[in-house]
């Protein structure tokens, strides 16, 4: 299990440095693809299963799909990725630097808190993740307004900056 | 721009930063902060030609990376301390990556890079709300954060003073000027920020009254480099006879109001053993004097070439309100006889 999720992890940071070295964005994505599916091993490992099916649905299925759509659209013929040199080069480089990194930080397995966060006592259950989402509707409910307007900030403001089509400020050229 | 959407932008700016004001946690300060980079995207791209687009780009960029590095730091601290209070983030690690990822946020060295180029593709209205209005709630940040490292923000605030001064000399558009006198002044107010976060707002509160004065007169007289603005002297006289000594006040001069924060940052200096430093810092604020004087001169002191046309605009209205810039223009030259009102009022935040 312990070694399932070191397997997950490190998947998880080549997946980042993969999406930082390819310069096209459709091997970008799909290294972002491979992080959240990541990330979602390691949150069912931690007993989180419901925000792991969140995150898959609606990361993945709905934004990471709307951008490839996005990327699609102003497209590159040839796009370059892990088989030119500079960007294997890159890749390299960006995963050395993290095992370079990672000896200053590393101490061991820690095979004792690869648990969930799951409480329970004798006739209740507090799973970790349903409990935060009841939190969030309940104590951190201006947070969660607060949120919400953001979020509406911001589909003003991309609305705005790409207004006018193909005669507005961020257009195909 | 459409005055609905014009609207919205502009309260979403003025709830980030109330939002990052009353924040004790640091997400809601990280949201705050967030939402003041998003709602000023569309007001800096709204004239729709690609620089001021590349400064919008540049600007969303930098202060993302600033926000996210605020975020690590934040949850750093909570791994370490298990705890969100802003007050009391405790460990070296994440306070020193905080004050770094603040000052990434605000434009200090050695992170000013971005500075002069966004304001400069700017108009003159989008570069004060970035001057002043967008630094307010880092600083917000940065007096609460209480941090326990003398030496980095002595020697990076002092640092600050020489790179705005040394970057502005060789400048001829004001924006520019603008930035780099910016970069300057926020070094002035890291350098206390260990010692008295009072000095620290009173800097920044007079830093804003005067760049609001400066920003103000240059778009009256719609000037953007000193070419232009050799010859605007007719457009508005009195103008021209009072904006040398809204300079003079920024590059802190007395007996105008600019001195007074320079004058007791030197002397909390002083009275923390550090008088090598507040002479330097002092002697570096000589450079920035320089092209303040420099403007001033091709303003006002020198009657540049020019056609008879030239002498004719001072009979022209200007549409612009000109309260705002009227009001901050008087604080700006007038306050240090009252400093004792002002730190006081200052005190009191």
């Amino acid at each position: 299990m312990v070694f399932l999720a070191y397997l997950l992890l490190i998947g998880l940071v080549l997946g980042l440095a993969a999406v930082a070295s390819n310069p096209s964005p459709y091997y970008a994505a799909l290294g972002l693809v491979v992080v959240a599916g990541m990330g979602c091993g390691v949150l069912v490992g931690h007993g989180g299963t419901f925000l792991s099916l969140i995150l898959f649905l609606i990361y993945l299925g709905g934004m990471l799909v709307v951008f490839a759509y996005s990327a699609a659209l102003a497209s590159e013929p040839y796009p370059e990725s892990w088989g030119s040199w500079p960007v294997l080069l890159l890749m390299a480089g960006y995963s050395s630097l993290v095992g370079f990194f990672s000896t200053f930080v590393s101490d061991g397995w820690f095979e004792g808190s690869w648990i969930v966060v799951d409480e329970f006592s004798e006739l209740t259950l507090f799973r970790g993740d349903v409990g935060g989402v009841a939190l969030m509707y309940s104590l951190g409910g201006g947070i969660l307004i607060l949120g919400g307007w953001v979020l509406l900030l911001t589909l003003f403001v991309v609305l705005e900056l790409t207004r006018g089509l193909s005669r507005g400020t961020l257009r195909v050229v | 721009m459409n005055p609905y959407i014009l609207s919205v932008l502009l309260m979403g700016l003025g709830l980030g930063t109330t939002v990052t004001f009353a924040s004790s946690h640091w997400l809601l300060a990280w949201m705050g902060l967030e939402m003041n980079t998003l709602a000023i995207l569309p007001l800096m791209a709204q004239h729709h030609h690609p620089r001021a687009v590349e400064a919008a780009t540049k600007y969303f960029l930098i202060q993302s990376a600033a926000a996210a590095t605020i975020l690590f730091a934040g949850v750093t601290n909570a791994w370490l301390s298990g705890q969100w209070e802003i007050q009391q983030i405790s460990h070296p690690i994440p306070t020193t990556l905080m004050i770094i990822a603040l000052f990434l946020k605000i434009g200090l060295t050695p992170l000013h890079a971005w500075l002069p180029e966004v304001i400069q593709g700017l108009d003159l209205t989008t570069g004060l709300i970035l001057s002043t209005w967008q630094k307010l709630a880092p600083f917000a940040l940065l007096v609460q954060v209480l941090p326990d490292m003398p030496t980095l923000l002595v020697g990076l605030g002092s640092l600050s003073v020489a790179i705005g001064g040394w970057g502005g000399l060789n400048q001829t558009q004001l924006r520019k000027v603008l930035a780099y006198s910016s970069i300057a002044h926020l070094g002035w107010m890291v350098i206390v920020l260990q010692y008295s976060t009072l000095l620290t707002v009173l800097a920044l509160t007079m830093y804003i009254t005067m760049t609001t004065s400066v920003f103000l007169i240059f778009k009256l007289l719609k000037s953007t480099n000193m070419n232009t603005l050799a010859s605007s002297w007719s457009k508005a006289p009195v103008l021209t006879a009072f904006t040398p000594l809204i300079l003079l006040s920024l590059g802190g001069l007395p007996p105008l109001s600019g001195f007074m924060p320079k004058w007791l940052i030197i002397q909390e200096l002083t009275k923390q053993e550090l008088g090598l430093v507040a002479t330097l810092t002092a002697l570096m604020a000589l450079l920035s004097l320089f092209f303040y004087l420099r403007i001033c001169y091709s303003l006002s002191l020198t009657s540049s070439p020019n056609n008879l046309l030239g002498l004719l605009p001072w009979r022209m209205n200007t549409k612009q309100v000109t309260l705002l810039m009227t009001t901050s223009m008087s604080l700006s030259m007038l306050l240090l006889p009252v400093s004792p009102a002002i730190f006081s009022l200052v005190s009191a935040l």
